[in-house]
């Protein structure tokens, strides 16, 4: 089989024995990349599957890379996807992913690695360096301790590599220590910082400034295993099949898909199709900035200013502490300042501030509650007077990553900390708004927004995949701040619809969510898709989730967007890098094979239908406050059968119904509906016998319709 | 007088220096090159350089990636003839350097070709005397690359090939499809994502170190709340 788009071979770091292994790619070819790649790694690497916590000394940890990375497929080139058993979620943690972005991908790629696949537990803390084809283990005696930022720019100097651009950065050696062909480029570095050193469950993975593989609690998994971090650096090249079909279709995307720079249309409707424009929860602090992208971006979503702070900070990290700093700043500029500047702390810490997302809310009751505080049930130094200043910030996280104060309690779990602290009562009436999987609720609610709670409660975690949350982007902005109405209803639904092959194509039925369609076998149907598209080609190919899917795009002739597309679909980068002449179907059925596998994965770790259940408040307490905006519009179908944008905020889900739906669901995914496990029709189906076999073996295996 | 080879940044320019040496401009508007008695060469302009706006690109290196595709068929950072650096942790406009090749008027790298008797780097008079490397003459001295007075040297070495190669403004693309070159198309122009980076026919000054550094911002950076200063 062609291996045009991939390196040919994978990095087994055998922490124990301190060795690194070769393992050719070839054999994992079918898998795609990236999760599917790390799914099937993890398969054969971990010894044992029934691991409940991912600081267990069998757990595997795969850093993967897709054909795409180091290659112009539009923001494709550094997205990299983290596998392993997870920390901290409840009743137990489930094998599971984390993405991240940057230039880590690319750079492995280019020193010759596909993966890197990590196994054991080192002895002691350790760093390895990665250039081109050798390997070195390195004592991190010196980095542990440092935060993220401190341990990557000690790295590069280790390697050589002073800080700055031009003069400071002639051609040189990648290493001190191993002479090679010379690069311009620094090693990208994926480590650790303190919350991952103390094996909390918020500890992430950093690279660079911004760049973090947050959720999953892969910083502790690292942290368990003595691993600091991982310096890359690689001057080699990678084979593509047909770079001018691959250039071709980079030209059509960006000047058929993407509004132009003469005349753009700011107001334009698509998943990729705007300019570049941070996507910070507080307005940037300075024009005298750039936007900073991943390697191959459309249209870069972090910033770049002068002011020293921020930089590279988007999306989540930018949001966790603005509802507690809005309270006490007294300017915009100030609130931006703070805010800012709190993303920076959590950056440095390695600490994945996704949890705050409702969980600062939850303690911010409980001090209100004199649950914690000064002599209260739960003992707390914290400065809780200067709630929402930038030092009570900076202290919080401290603690939080270091297992000081409350953080004792935290850093195993949220959900666990709320049953030894006597509040699991806020999981039925919603004061802990922590959704599935001992998670925190992403803000696009299960009540609401199906796909993606439906999506997380049969996954790992919180999915945090963006498909179909466009439609909340676009119409819920439209709504709230009196903007063109691009689409109506009617037209969305049916433009998206003609891009949800091979289930469900042109059957616009699927995306109401509406009171009576959201138990539907036209719900499980979307949702299988939804599975299936992002398992392969967002987290095996490596789309960003930010920029793909791309179903409907305004700048377009037909305002068809640029997914599954002949001149810019998916399947086109692909076939243009790796050689394949795959139909964007059949990259579905890649999908809807990794699903499986990881289906597998769950069921051997003791997952059983029964389980697949939202916390208790999802069912009993009305969903009536939104985290932008106090209503929740989405397509629906109104009573004489026409579309409207309709308010789906106000109801909860009914759980005996819900019960119902997995079974439908599960009938179409060919699981067994008893137990929600795969059967040997369909993994055999895949070709995927021995996974049945191991199943069987353990007593798992569904039982055939 | 410097010697107009050797110094980055000549004292006395080229074109000051063809007013006296008389018929030789002649020879040079043909594109010929001139190599006078006391060793100097001189050779035509180039028509056409890439300049950049080194506060607006967004550090995506689809450029870089993109040239390499475009002249190679691969995808990779060494192969790639212009060279985006980047600093995550410096603060704007300081965090980002765009390393291309000038096209000098007295290319250094040119005159430090020591193949005979026709150099293996000169300019192409098929491509707008664009400064190339022709990898079937080069000997892999990499002579050109010591004698590039910039950081990081823009002539490069290609480890695959054992020959130097550079910015050839896409004049050798076997893979991009389209005629490049002076007058055609240059692959890291169009695919840049920001518009970071732009052709122009005139020659910018040679005698400043900051000439090929424009501003590219217009309007709609403007509007994106990005200074256009």
């Amino acid at each position: 089989m062609a291996m045009h788009g991939y390196a040919g071979k994978i990095l087994h770091l055998d922490l124990s024995a301190r060795k690194a292994n070769e393992v050719p790619t070839e054999k994992y070819r079918r898998w795609g990349g990236g999760h599917g790649l790390g799914s099937a790694l993890f398969w054969d690497f971990c010894k044992d599957k029934t691991i409940k916590d991912g600081r267990n000394p069998a757990n595997v940890v795969c850093v993967c890379t897709s054909p795409l990375n180091g290659t112009i497929a539009p923001s494709a080139g550094g997205r990299c996807d983290v596998v392993g058993v997870g920390v901290g979620q409840h009743p137990q943690s489930w094998y599971t992913r984390s993405g991240f972005g940057g230039r880590f991908s690319t750079m492995l790629k280019y020193a010759g690695w596909d993966a890197i696949v990590v196994t054991g537990k080192a002895a002691k803390p350790t760093w390895v360096e990665v250039a081109n084809d050798r390997v070195i283990f390195h004592d991190a005696a010196s980095l542990w301790g440092k935060d993220t930022w401190s341990a990557q720019q000690a790295i590069w100097e280790a390697t050589g590599h002073p800080r700055g651009t031009s003069a400071q950065q002639a051609w040189r050696e990648v290493s001190k220590e191993l002479s090679d062909t010379p690069s311009t480029q620094p090693p990208a570095v994926l480590c650790i910082g303190p919350a991952g050193e103390n094996q909390t469950a918020h500890g992430c993975l950093v690279h660079d400034a911004g760049n973090g593989a947050g959720q999953g609690g892969f910083g502790a998994v690292w942290g368990s295993k003595n691993l600091k971090a991982i310096s890359v650096i690689g001057t080699g090249a990678i084979s593509v099949a047909d770079a001018q079909a691959l250039l071709k279709a980079r030209f059509a995307l960006k000047e058929k898909y993407v509004t132009s720079w003469e005349r753009p249309d700011f107001g334009q409707w698509s998943h990729l199709g705007g300019l570049p424009n941070p996507l910070t929860m507080t307005p940037p602090p300075t024009d005298q900035r750039r936007p900073q992208a991943c390697q191959s971006c459309i249209n870069g979503c972090r910033t770049r200013a002068s002011v020293g702070y921020g930089n590279e900070s988007t999306c989540q990290e930018t949001a966790w502490y603005i509802s507690a700093a809005s309270r006490v700043a007294k300017s915009p500029a100030q609130l931006g300042e703070v805010n800012m500047k709190a993303a920076d702390v959590v950056q440095r810490y390695g600490f994945n501030s996704f949890v705050f997302q409702t969980g600062l809310h939850w303690l911010e009751l409980l001090h209100e509650e004199h649950v914690i505080g000064p002599g209260a049930r739960v003992p707390s130094s914290l400065p809780w007077e200067k709630f929402g200043t930038l030092e009570f910030a900076e202290k919080l996280i401290e603690a939080l990553a270091t297992r000081q104060d409350i953080g004792r309690d935290l850093a195993d779990g949220w959900v666990q900390a709320a049953e030894k602290w006597g509040r699991t009562a806020d999981l039925s009436n919603g004061n802990m708004a922590f959704s599935y999987w001992g998670m925190p609720d992403h803000g696009y609610d299960p009540r609401a927004e199906l796909d993606w709670g439906y999506g997380s409660i049969l996954d790992s975690r919180d999915i945090n995949e963006h498909c179909f949350n466009i439609i909340f982007t676009n119409v819920n902005a439209a709504f709230a701040f009196g903007k063109p109405m691009r689409l109506e209803a009617g037209e969305l639904v049916a433009l998206i619809a003609r891009k949800l092959t091979p289930y469900v194509k042109d059957r616009p039925d699927v995306l109401d969510f509406g009171d009576a369609n959201m138990y539907s076998e036209d719900v499980a149907q979307l949702v299988r898709w939804h599975r299936h598209y992002t398992r392969f080609y967002k987290q095996s190919a490596l789309y960003c989730d930010l920029k793909w899917p791309d179903f409907y795009n305004t700048n377009a002739p037909g305002m068809e967007g640029a997914t599954a597309s002949d001149d810019a679909g998916e399947q086109v980068f692909w076939n243009a890098v790796t050689g394949d002449t795959m139909t964007f179907d059949e990259g579905m059925e890649i999908g809807r094979r990794i699903w499986n596998l990881d289906n597998a994965i769950w069921t051997l770790q003791g997952r059983h239908r029964d389980m697949v259940h939202f916390a208790p408040y999802i069912y009993q307490t009305p969903f009536t406050k939104g985290e932008l905006y106090p209503f929740y519009m989405w397509p629906c179908r109104n009573a004489k059968g026409e579309w409207e944008y309709t308010d789906v905020m106000g109801r909860t889900l009914d759980r005996r119904k819900f019960d119902e739906w997995k079974t439908i669901y599960y009938r179409l995914e060919g699981w067994d509906t008893r137990t929600g496990w795969p059967t040997r029709k369909t993994l055999s189906g895949m070709d995927m016998n021995a996974v049945a076999d191991e199943l069987a073996a353990a007593g798992r295996l569904g039982a055939d319709a | 007088m410097d010697d107009p080879v050797q110094a980055p940044f000549l004292s006395v320019t080229r074109r000051r220096f063809l007013a006296v040496a008389g018929s030789a401009a002649a020879l040079l508007a043909a594109g010929a090159e001139v190599l006078f008695a006391d060793g100097r060469l001189v050779i035509p302009n180039s028509e056409g350089f890439l300049v950049v706006d080194m506060k607006k690109c967004q550090g995506c290196n689809t450029c870089m990636m993109a040239c390499a595709l475009a002249h190679s068929g691969k995808a990779s950072y060494n192969l790639a003839r212009i060279q985006i650096q980047q600093d995550p942790w410096a603060n704007w406009p300081d965090d980002v350097f765009m390393g291309t090749c000038r096209q000098c008027e007295d290319a250094p790298c040119v005159e430090a070709c020591p193949v005979e008797p026709v150099k293996a780097n000169k300019p192409n008079p098929d491509f707008g005397n664009v400064r190339m490397i022709d990898p079937k003459l080069c000997i892999g001295c990499q002579s050109c690359l010591a004698a590039c007075p910039f950081t990081p040297h823009r002539p490069q070495w290609n480890a695959d090939t054992g020959t130097s190669q550079k910015c050839d403004l896409c004049a050798d693309t076997p893979f991009l499809g389209e005629r490049g070159g002076p007058g055609g198309m240059q692959t890291c122009v169009r695919v840049c994502p920001v518009q970071a980076i732009a052709f122009t026919a005139t020659m910018p000054d040679q005698g400043s170190e900051t000439s090929y550094y424009v501003n590219l911002r217009g309007p709609a950076w403007r509007r994106l709340g990005m200074t256009t200063k």
